[in-house]
């Protein structure tokens, strides 16, 4: 029998100590659409990344045609035949579709002489073979998303890749162009290339899939046969049999609607047409795919993407934040979920970050306080048990739970009415998990609306007393907390909710 | 950036700290040095001629520190303090406004410039170094077009021109400014939320962003600021010197930004002080004072400072640049390539 | 059309000021005032092409006054010790080429920032330079002037190797794979590596190339007189960078073209004839430039965020 095309074998990845790819297997064959499943965070980009050589795996080896690599760099897996198709495209805005092919396809060399013509007509030809109707000479960021992710494809198919990654590809694409994509990728298949297939859309893997592997924290749960499985099963193997930890028991009753949005239009990040309320001490959760637009609706409400219609109403006041120092004042916070880039600020000490917020409140005339605010942040390191060094330590110094903690304090620190929490347990060990849980049950029995957007659907479902379910930019249905988990997942993905099944 | 990756260890004085004591050695060696070949070196005189040739330069490093300190740089300000100085003695000989008041309105128009700056990179959000080198080219040529490149404003009245060069208490003139501008932004830098603010803008402008803090209207501060200083600058500029012209100032914010980054300011934002700063200038100014006592050419001052930024800027790197190379190694040693697999590069 | 509409408008501006002047002062299209602007031009034309590679390539040099100043006085200085004329001017081409090296090897092999980094050789080569000479200028021997040829025949050589070497670097930039490596190294550094680019490689080469450039303009400077000026070049580095933008680089690397450069540079250097055959003051023409650069800059920032 031939060796498979691609074998990964016990491939281990972290970042930062935070363990991404716990030992993970996988095998594609020539002529074969793998469907590579998983939620938000279980590691499939990580593991594209292996793949493509942008980042080296710690453990593992890749073996290629049986040949066995320890890593790949991204050289190497060009020069093997490893393409990808990024969520993001990883093109060049400023150059024009012909020449952006080029760069790819032609090699690194630099003195050779470029065929302009030669190039268009290539490009031209790859365009065509995959039916896209784009001109070879416009420059790429005047370009689509759909269009731009077209190009990449031309790019895949004119480097005669056989190992192919498509990473969500549909996501943005129309139904014409998806049966367009779907026949380019049966034609790649029939010519024995091996395509690696990631989508949340189900229907899609049953059309076009062989087979299917479920990836869960980091771990391979499974790989089948499209044909052996069905729909329900997926979703389970995605989602795990059952909560895996214990989640802290909700308050008694929420109070009164303290924010209350009606037909939120904010067009500059394409959220539509949203309305819900959270009433003091509720947890709203907040669910959905990447893209749906949770994190742009948070960013709508804390006045860093202007809202156009629609009305928000926190405390019986009509707010419009227009900056994050208005949304603040109107007692207002986001812990945002890029951490690294938006939580915290690294080179800074904890306490100067837990205070970053609050500079008019703890500093009259502006005058810093450096025993007031050590004092303070002592406080909060205390009351979260964040573990550092001193509140002098530089929060890049922390471990990821608790930089997210230092993050968390410093939105504490505002008294906020409303407290908006993006992805908080995203990359935090699970001791820190269970702490912040807890912390924001508890925030929630002192009369704070909280706001809990997360891809951890135990999570959402643990902690949520209601979940919105967004879809496409908008709130497509809110479920009770407590729901099963396979009810939110069919409802994020636009499907019917499965028969629960005992056990 | 430093103390990134270190461990959790107690470490009291920070890096930034490191470099200027550094600093501190590197001034006091070339005090003790110039001392011993240059028998007038060490005269009170002597310091007192430092001070004075330096107040100017040493405005402008003051200022150009919270600039860099939010990541931003200001190349215009050499020109700023031509323009400034010829605006003044114009509103002066030609307006007919009295010194104060003239001196006041520069103020003004150096506060307006540097506003002007500040709008085209906040609003349009150009690089501040393509913004500021437009602004050089633009300032200085203004100042040679209202002089037509020859006039030049002298004659003023023996009372401006004690501002620089009489004596205040027994000190240079200059002192009482100088020391002024060098409390206020210190105060503005280490003791205020402010400048809390603009070393988060420098450290991450977008972080700083989701925290509340006003990035555009803070970069309007510091350039606005700077305008202003250099305006001072001018003033004492024309009295120490008695003459206004529009070659002014020409090349003095190279030595700024010399003396900024020697003092260990990053220029990437962040991290430096004004302490250091303020080290950077008596290193650039006693080099240059010292070298003529010791009858060395002065043109070796601008080499060695020259030398001396490229030096501290590459050992600031030596951590990074040892950190990539362990990790490199630890990958390969990690996972070594197979035979017969491509080499990476 | 709508991709060159930035190079198109400069060449429009320029022919609008060529226009009026034609209207205004015919004196100025006499074949001696256009030989004598066309010599003294092609040498910043050399070193603008260079600084536009660097920046196609998101980097930016401000020590090519001090280079060039550096590599005329050394050139000269070896003339004046007795080498022969075609020594000295690959020579000084090498000087420049190894200046440029030392840059590059502090931009893109330490990871340092281009401004200051240039900002630091600037100060160091021009005081260095003022050190060595004091302000004296170099004599040089009689038969490097010109190249030893009348003075007609030298400018039409000179003109004629600059327009020969800006054509192949236009032609290599548009042509070579290695100029659309520059390219695409400034617009997106990351992309080029996964595309299998060495982006630091690639930007040290526009570095030496930016230098070697400098280098021949030197020369290309030196013998056009008996003596070589040991503070020429000073604020070459801002001429450079202006015709640079005028001509439709972005500052922020990857976009723009050589052609653009061009118009750019003829634009600026007919402003200050243009003010003295209009008889406004020459005492306008840094303000002008100024303005122009900031226009340009301007120009880019509408265009830019236009496109969200």
């Amino acid at each position: 029998m031939t060796p498979p095309l691609l074998e990964l074998k016990g491939i281990a990845k972290a970042y930062a100590g935070v363990q991404a790819l716990k030992g993970v297997d996988f095998t594609l064959h020539s002529g074969e659409v793998h469907a590579l499943l998983g939620e938000n965070g279980a590691g499939k980009s990580t593991l594209i990344r292996v793949v493509t050589g942008a980042h080296q795996p710690d453990a593992g080896s890749i073996s290629i045609d049986g040949r066995a690599l320890h890593y790949l760099t991204p050289r190497q897996a060009h020069a093997l035949g490893i393409a990808c198709i990024y969520q993001q495209p990883a093109l060049f805005p400023e150059l024009t579709v012909a020449e952006n092919i080029g760069l790819r396809l032609e090699p690194a060399t630099a003195l050779r002489r470029i065929a302009w013509k030669r190039r268009r007509q290539r490009a031209r030809d790859l365009l065509s073979r995959i039916g896209a109707s784009i001109d070879p000479e416009s420059e790429v960021r005047e370009l689509s998303m759909p269009e731009q992710q077209l190009v990449e494809i031309a790019c895949t198919v004119g480097a005669g890749a056989r190992v192919i990654v498509m990473d969500e590809p549909t996501a943005s694409l129309t139904r014409n162009e998806q049966e367009v994509l779907f026949t380019v990728v049966r034609e790649l298949r029939s010519q024995g290339a091996g395509i690696i297939y990631i989508s949340h859309r189900l229907e899609e893997i049953f059309a076009l899939a062989d087979r299917v592997t479920v990836l869960r924290d980091g771990s391979s749960v499974g790989s089948t046969g499209v044909t052996e499985t069905d729909e329900a099963r997926l979703i389970r193997m995605m989602v795990g049999r059952e909560l895996s930890q214990v989640y802290p028991e909700a308050a008694d009753s929420p109070g009164d609607a303290l924010l209350s949005i009606r037909e939120l239009h904010a067009p500059s990040v394409g959220i539509r047409n949203v309305s819900f309320e959270v009433r003091s001490g509720e947890v709203f959760g907040l669910s959905g795919l990447v893209g749906a637009g949770r994190t742009e609706l948070a960013h709508a409400l804390f006045g860093l993407a202007p809202i156009t219609g629609g009305t928000v109403t926190l405390r019986g006041k009509e707010i419009r934040p227009r900056n994050p120092a208005e949304a603040i004042a109107e007692g207002i916070a986001y812990v945002p979920e890029d951490r690294r880039r938006h939580g915290i600020i690294g080179e800074m000490p904890v306490a100067q970050n837990v205070t970053m917020a609050i500079h008019r409140r703890i500093f009259p005339a502006s005058l810093l306080q450096l025993r007031k605010e050590d004092r303070l942040s002592r406080q909060y390191i205390d009351e979260l048990s964040i573990r550092c060094a001193g509140s002098w330590a530089p929060a890049s110094s922390l471990s990821g739970g608790n930089q997210q903690k230092v993050s968390v304090a410093r939105w504490l620190a505002t008294k906020p009415r409303l407290l908006i929490l993006d992805e908080p347990t995203q990359g935090v060990d699970i001791g820190a998990k269970v702490e912040i849980h807890r912390l924001i049950r508890s925030l929630a029995s002192q009369g704070i609306a909280v706001l809990l957007i997360s891809s951890d659907l135990p999570e959402v479902i643990g902690m949520s007393d209601r979940i919105g379910v967004m879809r496409g930019g908008t709130l497509a249905e809110i479920l009770p907390g407590r729901s099963e988990a396979p009810a939110v997942m069919a409802a994020a993905l636009g499907q019917p909710a499965p028969k629960a099944e005992s056990g | 950036m430093p103390t990134s990756s270190k461990s959790l260890a107690p470490q009291r004085l920070p890096a930034t700290y490191r470099t200027e004591v550094v600093l501190l050695v590197v001034v006091l060696l070339e005090w003790l040095y110039f001392n011993s070949v240059g028998p007038r070196f060490a005269s009170l005189e002597n310091s007192y001629d430092i001070l004075r040739h330096s107040a100017e330069i040493g405005l402008i490093a003051l200022v150009m520190t919270p600039i860099i300190l939010t990541g931003g740089i200001d190349l215009s300000l050499g020109s700023l303090l031509g323009l400034c100085a010829i605006l003044f003695g114009k509103l002066w000989r030609d307006a007919g406004l009295p010194l104060p008041l003239a001196g006041v309105a520069t103020l003004a128009i150096g506060a307006l410039a540097g506003a002007f700056n500040a709008t085209l990179i906040t609003r349009l959000r150009l690089p501040p170094l393509i913004v500021t080198l437009g602004t050089y080219s633009l300032f200085r040529g203004l100042a040679e077009a209202i002089t037509h490149g020859v006039d030049t404003f002298t004659n003023f009245p023996a009372s401006f021109l004690a501002l620089g060069q009489g004596r205040w208490l027994g000190l240079p003139a200059q002192a009482p400014a100088f020391l002024a501008v060098i409390v206020g932004i210190w105060i503005l830098v280490h003791a205020t939320a402010h400048g809390r603010a603009i070393r988060a803008i420098g450290f991450s402008a977008e972080g700083a962003r989701f925290a509340g803090i006003p990035v555009s209207r803070y970069t309007t501060l510091v350039y606005s600021l700077a305008g202003i200083v250099t305006a001072l600058a001018a003033i004492l500029y024309t009295a120490r010197l008695g003459q206004a012209k529009a070659d002014a100032g020409t090349g003095y914010e190279l030595f700024a930004i010399t003396a900024v980054v020697l003092g260990g300011t990053s220029i990437f934002g962040g991290v430096g002080t004004v302490h250091g700063t303020l080290l950077g200038v008596a290193a650039i100014a006693i080099l240059n004072n010292g070298l003529v006592h010791a009858r060395l050419p002065r043109e070796a001052a601008g080499v060695l400072t020259g030398a001396l930024l490229l030096l501290a800027l590459s050992g600031a790197m030596v951590p990074k640049m040892v950190e990539r190379l362990r990790a490199h190694r630890r990958t390969r040693t990690a996972s070594p390539p197979t035979p017969g697999s491509p080499a990476p590069p | 059309m709508k991709r060159y509409f930035r190079e198109l408008s400069v060449t429009a501006a320029l022919l609008l000021v060529l226009g009026g002047l034609a209207v205004a002062a015919p004196s100025f299209f006499q074949a001696q005032p256009l030989l004598s602007l066309a010599t003294r031009e092609a040498p910043t034309l050399l070193v603008a092409c260079g600084i536009a590679l660097v920046i196609i390539g998101r980097q930016i040099d401000i020590s090519v006054g001090s280079q060039f100043g550096l590599c005329g006085v050394c050139a000269g200085m070896l003339a004046a010790s007795g080498w022969h004329p075609v020594l000295v001017l690959p020579a000084g081409v090498a000087i420049g080429a190894l200046l440029g090296a030392f840059n590059g090897l502090l931009v893109a092999g330490l990871g340092l920032p281009s401004i200051v980094v240039t900002l630091g050789t600037m100060v160091t080569w021009r005081e260095g330079l003022r050190w060595i000479r004091q302000g004296q200028f170099v004599d040089l021997p009689r038969d490097l002037q010109w190249f030893g040829l009348p003075q007609a025949a030298g400018q039409a050589i000179l003109i004629a190797t600059a327009l020969a070497i800006f054509a192949l670097l236009a032609l290599a930039m548009r042509g070579l794979a290695g100029g659309r490596h520059v390219y695409a190294v400034g617009a997106d550094a990351e992309a080029a590596r996964l595309a299998g680019l060495r982006p630091s490689w690639v930007t040290f080469k526009t570095f030496v190339i930016l230098g070697a450039l400098t280098g021949l303009a030197a020369m290309m400077n030196m013998v056009q007189s008996p003596q070589v000026d040991p503070k020429s070049g000073t604020g070459l580095e801002l001429k450079a960078i202006a015709a640079v933008v005028v001509g439709g680089v972005a500052i922020t690397g990857g976009r723009g073209n050589l052609a653009g450069v061009f118009s750019g540079l003829l634009l600026l250097a007919c402003i200050s004839p243009a003010l003295i055959h209009l008889r406004i003051e020459a005492y306008w023409e840094k303000a002008i430039q100024g303005g122009i650069i900031l226009l340009a800059v301007i120009a880019d920032g509408f265009r830019r965020h236009g496109k969200g």
